[in-house]
């Protein structure tokens, strides 16, 4: 009897965990969280040795745009990795791509989109109607972008179905996408319809920089591979059937969400972890190596502590998943990438403890959920509402976890923030290009890193000396729980910001925003000289000589933005001025029993715009400290290459 | 001497140790080229520092963004001191090539020379010293050479395997077995100066093919390869000493640095004495072989004589003359 009551047990258990397994959202979640316009099923045969695939594609979309539609483009990223492509020429005008060396550029560097077949429901073979088009540079030999136009229109609120058989021929892994060895990151990979956004298509061709832009649905997605393989992918797996032929099918599926990416590897092995959030537990399924072994608890570690500060401080996770791909070696193009509900982090055989590169990828990855995922910007042209305001939670929830000037390294008596991680890529680069410029039009890539990465986590923690720290957490948190499911512009994030602030921010976002303008302050003068100067027989005296203190304060950049000075005199007194730093300069005059010891604009560094820390103070004694330690290391570094050369002699 | 009994890494550290003047001196110089090729970032660094408190930063902790921000600095920008660096190090190279002829001498001596004696050892060998250097260039290319087929198979290998380690180890074997090549390669031209030393040898192409041929005898290539290890370990413990100080101490800081260079200076010496010691112990005997002359012996005139049965003891035998007679 008990047996038999166990057995049923078990029985129910099993079904009510397939049915949970099944359901792509969260246990207190039901759907649908957006307008969903497009419904994708996909039917895609893996070939390993050839690095392809063999696809069909069936596309719903749902027209609500508010009007007729008789022209459709889509996107076909995997062309970009073609000699000529638009990708291959910003990549190569910029240096290289990541660790991609475009100079020793490859045939099986190539990968490919080929669309065979085209059909319309009810308008019959469209492929010949196929066009590669190039909205953004007019490049004739660029095809990551076709469009089709059909024989008659689809009308407001009707559906249209598309059926696309297409090969996809995979690169040696490079921008996110591709294979190496055994292991496959297949990203950007179907041909994906563009948005009608703001009364036209916004469909951009595959630019270096910025990639993603795409509307709210449905995937059905079904991947046959050999049987030995471990796959993985956006969504949630519902099926999993032997073919009897060495093969296996794998279906998975995901509701809400706008791209679709997998994995698969025989060598991967799988970790689960259970992450409780406020709507019921997400399972976090890491799919790494045995090599990695020291990674693991590093990544469960980052990710159950991120998805917990982005529960409590900016709003739910709901969906039932989160697949995170840690890549093998050699495959780091694979790492650091986002995708709906699937993301790659990046990690080695060994990382000193104390450097938290796994946690600084992976949160960030993560964070994208968010930023990009479930706040669907686009990429294209608003980069820093998805990379930016990432990097900005990113360096508040690694403060977070890992303390302050710690949070990227602690380790060998070196320490580093995350806030100054990204205040120093903002400083490589800060005044080419405004936030509010289209980000693939940047002026370069180290321009588009430090303005939609850097200058934005930088112009939003410099943010907080105004609204403060809490009401820049609200503000995200209304933000992203009115815009989840959306596509939100620029304007919608900076009005979002002031009506939560309760503040007229347009001086601070005209500046930050929609300017170039760069911050430095400097404290220009700091000096006390005795009132009765000309008193031939003065004999100082500390504490009863009477001084006139000047202090003066410099705005050396075109960013105007108020700022607190600190200035401490002889006697330990201290006082606080604060300066709207709208002149250029401004004068503080003392007249105290006391000399001026030192002047700090900023003295705890919130102001991470501003481009100079070091004339931010001013000290009337020198201090050697600093130079007598640097001086001690360029000594050491001196003698060691003089060590090491004479080992020859 | 007590030293005979002992091994020759025992007999070399022994001779370091009392001859350790020169290694003070040595260690002297480092310090001083040191500081000054350091010298005028200090200074550009100190305009930028020492009258801010953001050098907090660096003193209280070693704030990496900190220091970054001040390197990017275009009055502390760190490429603009590197010939001051470079120059250092030149100089400390040259100065090392210069007075080894010295050092050479004082371990073969194994006494205090006084100044001029050793700069007149240092000068004597100088030349000798450079044109083994510039001969040294040749294997130490085809090291590099052999190094670099290695580090391709090894990131061939590496690239094919599922895991890390493979590439990780595959590229550590590969500068293992470089480093031992390297340190094949300096024991044969430390050989050659100590033959230079020692047997006051001019030509120095004969001088490379003499202790060519010694280097492959006995076992002090393990020797050197044993002090090679102590210099790894001492430079780890440093690193891990380092890491441990505080970092608001900087005489801390600075001792232990120092004390790295020393340890290194200190096993690159001990390295030249125990050349130095096996060479004195044992190479000569494996160097002076003369070449075998045939010759036809005279024809010798056999005599007949009576068989002598009573043989006197071994060892016996006529009175020798002395030596002076």
């Amino acid at each position: 009897m008990r047996h038999r009551l166990v057995g049923w047990f078990c029985v129910v258990t099993t079904f009510c965990a397939v049915a949970v397994a099944q359901s792509p959202f969260a246990p207190k979640v039901t759907g649908p969280l957006s307008k969903r316009v497009v419904a994708y099923q996909i039917d895609a045969k893996y070939d390993p040795p050839a690095h392809s695939v063999e696809a069909t594609e069936t596309l719903t979309y749902h027209n609500l745009t508010g009007q007729a539609l008789d022209t459709f483009p889509f996107h076909l990223y995997l062309n970009a990795f073609q000699p000529q492509s638009t990708w291959i020429h910003e990549a190569h005008r910029d240096g290289n791509f990541r660790s991609s060396n475009l100079a020793h550029w490859k045939p099986e560097d190539y990968g490919s989109n080929v669309v065979s077949s085209f059909e319309v429901e009810g308008m019959g073979d469209l492929t010949n109607q196929m066009k590669f088009v190039s909205p953004d540079d007019g490049n004739p030999n660029d095809k990551t972008v076709f469009q089709v136009k059909l024989p008659r229109p689809v009308a407001l609120g009707q559906d249209v179905v598309f059926h696309i058989k297409f090969k996809a021929t995979f690169p040696e892994v490079i921008a996110r996408t591709g294979y190496k060895r055994t292991f496959l990151l297949a990203g950007q990979w179907f041909p994906k319809v563009g948005v009608w956004w703001h009364g036209q298509w916004n469909c951009h061709q595959f630019h270096a920089l910025t990639e993603f832009f795409a509307d709210f649905g449905t995937f059905d997605v079904k991947v046959t591979l050999p049987k030995d393989y471990v796959i993985g992918a956006s969504g949630v797996q519902v099926s999993d059937q032997d073919n009897g032929n060495g093969t296996k099918t794998v279906g998975f599926h995901g509701e809400d969400i706008h791209d679709f990416a997998w994995t698969a590897d025989p060598n991967f092995k799988v970790v689960n972890e259970t992450f409780n959030g406020s709507v019921g537990s997400v399972r976090i399924r890491l799919l790494t190596y045995d090599s990695h072994k020291q990674s693991w608890d590093p990544y469960i570690y980052c990710m159950t502590n991120t998805m917990k500060r982005f529960d409590d401080w900016y709003g739910p996770y709901p969906y039932a998943q989160i697949t995170v791909v840690d890549p093998p070696h050699g495959a780091m193009e694979a790492g650091g990438m986002e995708y709906p509900t699937f993301i790659t982090g990046d990690s080695g055989w060994y990382i000193p403890p104390g450097v938290h590169f796994i946690d600084l990828v992976t949160e960030h990855e993560f964070g994208h959920q968010y930023w990009y995922g479930m706040v669907a910007t686009n990429e294209f042209e608003n980069a820093w509402l998805d990379e930016g305001l990432n990097s900005y939670t990113e360096a508040k929830v690694l403060d977070n976890m890992y303390g302050e000037n710690t949070s990227v390294i602690n380790w060998l008596g070196g320490q580093l923030g995350e806030p100054e991680v990204q205040r120093l890529q903002y400083l490589g680069s800060p005044d080419f290009d405004p936030l509010a410029r289209h980000s693939y039009q940047d002026a370069s890539m180290s321009s588009y890193g430090a303005i939609s990465y850097g200058k934005t986590a930088s112009m939003l923690l410099t943010l907080e000396k105004v609204v403060g720290e809490e009401t820049m957490k609200n503000a995200m948190h209304v933000y992203f729980m009115r815009y989840r499911f959306t596509h939100p512009t620029s304007e919608d994030f900076v009005n979002t910001v002031s009506e939560v602030a309760g503040q007229d921010l347009s001086w601070y976002w005209n500046q930050a925003v929609y300017g170039s303008q760069v911050m430095d302050y400097e404290v220009q003068r700091a000096d006390s000289t005795p009132l009765k100067w000309w008193d031939e027989n003065l004999k100082e005296k500390k504490g009863e000589t009477e001084y006139e203190t000047q202090v003066i304060l410099h705005r050396k950049g075109d960013f105007v933005f108020p700022v607190d000075a600190v200035v401490k005199f002889d006697d330990g007194s201290m006082t606080r001025e604060h300066w709207d730093g709208k002149e250029r300069w401004v004068r503080y005059v003392y007249r105290k029993k006391a000399q001026v010891e030192s002047v700090a604009i900023d003295p705890d560094y919130r102001v991470t715009m501003d481009r100079d820390y070091l004339n931010n103070s001013r000290v009337t004694d020198e201090q050697h400290g600093a130079t007598h330690k640097l001086a001690t290391y360029w000594t050491f570094v001196a003698q060691f290459l003089a060590q090491l050369l004479s080992w020859l002699a | 001497m007590a030293d005979e009994r002992k091994g020759i890494i025992a007999a070399g550290f022994s001779l370091l140790w009392r001859r350790q003047g020169v290694l003070w001196w040595v260690f002297i110089v480092s310090l001083i080229l040191g500081g000054l090729g350091a010298l005028p970032a200090t200074i550009n660094i100190g305009h930028a520092l020492n009258h801010s408190l953001a050098g907090q930063q660096l003193t209280t902790r070693f704030d990496l963004g900190m220091y970054i921000e001040l390197l990017r600095l275009p009055d502390v920008n760190i490429t603009r001191y590197d010939p001051a660096v470079e120059v250092s190090v030149f100089l400390f190279f040259l100065f090392t090539l210069f007075v080894t002829g010295g050092i050479l001498e004082t371990y073969r001596q194994d006494r205090r020379l006084n100044t001029g004696e050793f700069f007149s050892a240092s000068g004597a060998f100088f030349w000798r010293f450079v044109r083994l250097l510039l001969l040294s260039i040749v294997p130490f290319v085809i090291v590099g050479l052999i190094y670099q087929g290695l580090s391709k198979l090894a990131d061939h290998v590496g690239d094919r395997a599922i895991a890390d380690q493979v590439g990780i180890f595959s590229s550590l074997g590969a500068v293992i077995i470089f480093m031992l090549l390297a340190l094949w390669v300096r024991l044969w031209f430390d050989l050659a100066q100590v033959r230079a030393v020692v047997q006051n040898e001019r030509g120095m192409w004969r001088n490379l093919w003499n202790s060519w041929r010694i280097t492959w005898h006995a076992g002090i290539y393990w020797k050197y390869v044993a002090i090679a290890l102590v210099a790894w370990v001492t430079l780890g413990i440093g690193v891990v000493l380092w890491a441990n100080v505080p970092s608001s101490s900087t005489p801390l800081i600075f001792l232990v640095l120092e004390l790295i260079i020393f340890a290194q200076l200190a096993t690159r010496l001990w390295q030249l004495a125990s050349a130095m010691t096996w060479y004195q112990r044992y190479a000569e005997t494996l160097v002076v072989v003369q070449p075998i002359i045939e010759t036809v012996p005279p024809p010798v005139e056999v005599i007949e004589t009576p068989v002598v049965t009573d043989l006197p003891p071994a060892g016996a035998g006529p009175e020798l003359p002395p030596a002076d007679a």
